[in-house]
């Protein structure tokens, strides 16, 4: 059913993250080794503190690993200067978060552009650019609002216009649908299907919503740090019927 | 990046800052080039004063000028005897003017810029209880020809009872009060205040001839009990302010003192704005803004806005010039102040580094700081 291809985008082997301050001592990720191929819909499960941000950051080069290897979309992230890996993370990666996170002094249309300022792009085909992604994601008509004039739907559509904006391979969104109601969380989902379904983005979601887990193609778990073999659940956990 | 003007509470409280602080140093450097830094005029140029080396509250004596005119150079010598006293109510800064004793056949040739119809000069100069007001205090207290005035002596015990007979105009100067110094050396009535001045006012032929003859006057007088120093109207002027004491030390003092809080003050309120945006930082670079361009907005933001509050605070600083330009020069004459070009741009300079200073710490920081606790700060 999906189109993915064998070539694997995102491949970690033993990766790890670890929090060390003096007496406080964590493993935010253990040992996590995954591979998730081009066009895959991949939602990460597990309880609070399990990790899956952690893994989220790592693969978007946001953090860097105490240890392991990681390997996104070819590059070596940890081999990479921090220059290096923010122009990277602006032409491949576009990142959505569960409270938006969008600049509340700028319009939609400016926030939707921002990430294009760092490409060769006029200013033409940037606004260009912007207005058919912000009309892609049903809020042709919002142009000029400020976040704050718009709902929390509205405005998670904003960040995932800036997210697509630069037609970027991979999508990572943490619990996208965390801070909204179930009817703007069903067009959150609808738009990440139609952007790994119609445009073959390789989408990671993390969620808590077994609704929305359920719209992707593969679940994975993480607990406590630990990333659960494929197909396993965790002990305690409600049932779901994963897809895939 | 126009994010940072969007903020308009943030932006204005900065903008504020740095625009009540340029607009303070603004003023603050007019008035002290109006003191120390601005041309004589052509008429001033000519012009010496003599006065008692020791002190201005020390007289010498009229004696002395028929000896001055003799120095080469000299076309004319006047006595310019300030007389204190009170008008009217003393508590009114409205009654402040100056009040000066002069002889009226010599004033106009060593200021020939005080006009006055022939009428009026000839009013002036044949009736001993005469005298002359500027235009500027004329129209100030309403002065018309005619009118009788009282002037009750302080320092000099002695009162004058006058009659406008002429209302003259200069381009500056044109608040005083001039009498006959007649009236006042016979009102002395033989004392030890008889025949002794403190100012004797030179009108010299050519500039060049200023600088020879302000020495052959005080060589004059080198093995006289009475010793003169000479010097121009301006340097006069400077040393009557120095008078009242150290005033340029006093000055700088204050404006670097009131600069330097200022300053402090507005750096802390552009490096809070900075530290503000700590999240906003986190947003940008995680669409891919490296730390260096994200260091160029964060400064260059900062230093526009310092840019917008100096030419605020500049423009307002021109404003309150011209306001103090106007003003009656009651405590000291302002008439010809103006905003140095100088001062504009070291305004604008000042603001510049300003910016860059104020935000280079906290914007070097944000610009380090990982994305994850970037965007863990709550705004
Ligand atoms: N900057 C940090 N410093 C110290 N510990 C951290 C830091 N970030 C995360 N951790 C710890 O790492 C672990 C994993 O955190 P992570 O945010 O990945 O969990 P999560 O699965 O996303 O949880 P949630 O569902 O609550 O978002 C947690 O125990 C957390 O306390
Ligand atoms: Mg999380």
């Amino acid at each position: 059913m999906s189109p993915a291809t064998q070539e694997p985008v995102i491949r970690t082997r033993n990766l790890t993250k670890e929090y060390r301050r003096q007496e406080y001592h964590v493993y935010a990720l253990r040992e996590a080794s995954i591979d998730i191929r081009r066009g895959e819909f991949v939602a990460l499960m597990g309880p609070s503190g399990s990790g899956k941000s952690t893994l989220l950051h790592l693969i978007a080069a946001m953090d860097r690993p105490t240890d392991g290897e990681i390997l996104v979309l070819g590059h070596d992230l940890r081999s990479m200067s921090e220059s290096a890996v923010a122009r990277w993370r602006n032409a491949h990666i576009g990142f959505i978060f569960q409270s938006f996170n969008l600049i509340p002094v700028l319009t939609a249309l400016e926030n939707v552009e921002l990430p294009l300022k760092l490409t060769r792009l006029s200013r033409r085909e940037r606004l260009d650019h912007a207005k058919w992604a912000l009309e892609l994601v049903g809020l042709g008509d919002r142009l000029t609002h400020t976040p704050r004039q718009m709902s929390g739907g509205q405005e998670q559509r904003v960040a995932i216009a800036r997210a697509l904006v630069t037609d970027p391979d991979l999508i990572l969104a943490d619990e996208p649908t965390g801070n909204l109601d179930s009817n703007s969380a069903k067009e959150v989902l609808t738009l990440l299907t139609r952007l790994n379904k119609e445009f073959g983005k390789t989408v990671v979601m993390v969620t808590h919503d077994p609704h929305a887990a359920r719209t992707a193609g593969h679940v994975r778990y993480l607990e406590k740090g630990m990333l659960l073999p494929n197909g396993e659940v965790p002990e305690d956990w409600a049932p779901i019927h994963h897809v895939g | 990046m126009r994010n940072s003007l969007r903020n308009r509470r943030r932006s204005l409280l900065t903008i504020m800052s740095v625009a009540a602080s340029l607009c303070l140093l603004g003023v603050l450097g007019a008035v002290y080039n109006n003191f120390y830094y601005s041309e004589a005029s052509p008429h001033q140029a000519l012009r010496l004063i003599v006065r008692n080396r020791v002190s201005l509250a020390n007289p010498f004596p009229i004696a002395y000028r028929a000896r001055i005119l003799q120095v080469p150079g000299v076309e004319e010598a006047v006595i310019l005897q300030w007389f204190g006293g009170t008008y009217k109510d003393a508590r009114d800064t409205n009654n402040f003017f100056g009040r000066f004793a002069v002889e009226p056949e010599r004033l106009f040739r060593v200021y020939p810029e005080y006009k006055l119809t022939d009428v009026e000069r000839l009013g002036f100069e044949r009736e001993r209880s005469a005298c002359i007001v500027g235009r500027k205090l004329a129209n100030r207290l309403g002065f018309k020809l005619g009118d009788k005035l009282q002037i009750v002596g302080d320092i000099f015990p002695l009162t004058l009872d006058l009659t406008i007979r002429g209302i003259y105009d200069s381009a500056n100067d044109n608040e005083n009060l001039f009498f006959h110094y007649e009236y006042l050396n016979k009102g002395f009535g033989g004392g030890s205040r008889m025949d002794q001045i403190s100012t004797l006012v030179i009108h010299v032929r050519s500039t060049d001839l200023v600088p020879v003859v302000s020495r052959s006057i005080d060589d004059l007088f080198r093995n006289s009990a009475v010793q003169t120093l000479t010097e121009t109207e301006h340097s006069f002027q400077l040393s009557f302010l120095a008078f009242l004491g150290n005033v340029k030390l006093f000055f700088l003092m204050i404006s670097s003192a009131v600069a330097f809080t200022m300053f402090l003050i507005t750096a802390n309120t552009m490096a809070m704005s900075v530290r503000e945006r700590t999240r906003e930082v986190g947003i940008l670079k995680t669409i891919g803004f490296t730390p260096s361009e994200i260091l160029r907005i964060l400064i260059g933001e900062s230093i526009t806005i310092a840019l917008i509050g100096a030419a605020v605070g500049l423009w307002l600083a021109n404003a309150l010039v011209g306001l103090l330009r106007n003003a009656p020069s009651t405590f000291a004459d302002f008439s010809a102040i103006r905003m140095p070009n100088e001062i504009i741009w070291i305004g604008f300079g000042a603001a510049a580094v300003l910016g860059v200073v104020a935000c280079f710490v906290p914007a070097w920081n944000a610009s380090r700081l990982s994305i994850i606790d970037a965007l863990r700060v709550s705004d």
